[in-house]
């Protein structure tokens, strides 16, 4: 029983981190429908930056590391996106695979192949005592901070002028610009937000296992998309229950299949997709299919 | 030298499709406090032409704002000129409250003063929003989407407004609410572009009517013209 609460724990914990990953892609494509693959190299260089500033304090280098998710998705806007805004969203895909490819040459030639170590957040890796049953305390602070995350996004979203107007773009593009909304502003800001999100996964995920080499974002990245395919890409509320979904699941397999069979957890979340995309290609939980922007 | 006169100027307007026209070469004039209507058949330039004014497709000719010309710039650098689309089909946020699309409305506004009154206007105007402010918009019927799709664009405070088949769709009381308010609308001194495809009704509410054919505009109608069997079929099928 025991070992059942901790491994739900640790499933809503894993589930919570890649929902907000598969959040943070869900917020660009809803805006230019673009399902931006390099979101892993934001990870990345988010992790890279905990591994490298992580003895100046936390409060020095958790900041840094969302300003440099920040600074690195707006780059990738300005630089390669917003020369493709007519692009179609399978053209925007590959670019978004070149990019992903191309930045992890760079992390190799920067940082080389070896993974690179620092104890980021090692006052989490210890279990804590909650009426005898023992839970991680990463995962507890996993939950507690894509909560709030997820609740301040909601909010801006809901109340903000900003927010809203990044809602209408999602929507309808065309109509949200007929009405005075600026294209660029709301993409930046979407990839902004993408952006933080990217920063907090980083963080998670560096804490988990303290090393962080050139393709470190590249299976988070896989699993989230996975996932907001499977809830529903074009859809906040569907990119965030789909990512969660195959957290949680992935979680799940990892502790209560046997240790052979865990080693293939990969294969069997990969199975259940194919199936998803067999029987219900437009995702699990959207009812209709969204139209390509044009 | 721009005159700086109210209203709206559109001279020698062409917009087309990659290389196929659709506009071809429009003139037209709408003053404050006039309401100037656009008909002709399906497919024949009407939403070409309020797009190409409003910058969201690729045009050529003028357009001034005001007496502004607004060649080359996008929808959101135009609609601050002080002019405001409603677009055929209402396109409101279906998902988002009426309020929100309401607030949305004020994105395009220049000044940033009268906020509460705009909003008391929209309701006196609309009370059926006021009502059913917290509602979603895609629960709304198809006259009371038409309303707030009208509503949102007067939150912008434009001299000029744009309506794209503002009747499409809608019972006939549906369509004397969204006429009794473009007329309260254009009382104000707004001045008032009606795109449509009810020709008789557009040509008695209109000060002029424009016919639309290819792209051309062949006529010119006043509103005693909208008894008038032979000009309207002179209209669509000449
Ligand atoms: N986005 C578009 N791409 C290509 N052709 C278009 C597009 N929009 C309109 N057209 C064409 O331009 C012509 C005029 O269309 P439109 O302005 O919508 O006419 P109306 O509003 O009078 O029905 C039509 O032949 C239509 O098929
Ligand atoms: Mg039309």
């Amino acid at each position: 029983m025991n070992q059942f609460i901790q491994s739900l724990v640790d499933a809503i914990s894993g589930g919570a981190i890649l929902g907000l990953a598969a959040l943070s892609i869900g917020l660009v494509f809803g805006v230019i429908r673009l399902a931006n693959f390099a979101q892993g190299e934001i990870i990345t260089a988010a992790a890279y930056t905990l591994i490298f500033t992580w003895q100046l304090g936390w409060f020095i280098s958790i900041p840094l590391s969302i300003v440099v998710a920040v600074a690195l998705s707006l780059l990738m806007e300005f630089t390669v996106f917003s020369r493709m805004r007519t692009a179609t969203p399978a053209t925007l895909l590959i670019a978004s695979f070149g990019l992903s490819f191309l930045l992890q040459r760079v992390y190799e030639m920067l940082f080389t192949n070896t993974v690179q170590t620092a104890p980021v957040g090692s006052a989490l890796a210890q279990s804590i005592d909650v009426g005898g049953v023992r839970i991680q305390m990463l995962s507890v602070v996993t939950i507690i901070l894509a909560g709030s995350l997820l609740y301040g996004l909601t909010l801006f979203l809901a109340k903000s002028s900003l927010g809203l107007q990044l809602q209408a773009a999602a929507a309808d593009f065309q109509t949200a610009r007929l009405i005075g909304i600026s294209a660029s502003r709301v993409i930046g800001l979407s990839f902004a937000l993408s952006g933080v999100l990217a920063a907090a996964v980083a963080f998670v995920s560096t804490v988990q296992t303290g090393a962080v080499g050139p393709s470190f974002g590249v299976p988070i990245v896989i699993l989230a998309l996975v996932g907001a395919v499977i809830g529903g890409i074009d859809k906040l509320s569907g990119a965030l229950a789909g990512g969660f979904l195959v957290g949680f699941a992935t979680s799940m397999l990892a502790s209560w299949l046997p240790q052979d069979f865990s080693n293939f957890r990969d294969a069997y979340v990969f199975g259940l997709v194919i199936l998803v995309l067999l029987f219900r290609p437009s995702g699990l939980l959207i009812r209709g299919r969204g139209v390509a922007r044009t | 030298m721009p005159t700086h006169e109210i209203g709206l100027q559109v001279e020698n307007l062409c917009v087309s499709y990659q290389g196929v026209p659709a506009v071809r070469g429009v003139d037209l004039e709408v003053k404050a406090g006039e309401a100037i209507g656009l008909i002709g058949p399906n497919g024949a330039g009407k939403s070409s032409t309020l797009l190409g004014i409003m910058g969201a497709t690729a045009r050529t000719g003028t357009v001034r704002i005001n007496g502004i010309d607004v060649a080359g710039l996008p929808p959101e650098k135009v609609v601050r000129q002080g002019v405001a689309l409603v677009p055929e089909g209402r396109h409101i946020f279906s998902e988002l409250s009426v309020l929100n699309n309401l607030k949305l409305g004020l994105v395009g506004r220049r000044e940033k003063t009268g906020i509460p009154e705009a909003f008391a206007e929209v309701f006196t105007l609309f009370p059926i929003l006021e009502e059913f402010q917290g509602r979603k918009a895609g629960l709304l019927s198809g006259g009371q989407q038409q309303q707030l799709a009208i509503a949102r664009s007067l939150m912008a405070n434009p001299d000029i407004i744009l309506l794209d088949e503002p009747s499409l769709g809608l019972s006939p009381t549906a369509v004397d609410t969204v006429f009794e308010a473009l007329d309260v609308v254009r009382k104000a001194g707004k001045a008032v572009l009606i795109v449509e495809q009810r020709a008789e009704f557009t040509i008695a509410f209109s000060d002029k009517t424009f016919v639309l054919h290819d792209g051309l505009i062949t006529l010119t109608l006043g509103p005693s013209d909208a008894n008038n069997v032979d000009v309207l079929t002179e209209a669509y099928f000449g």
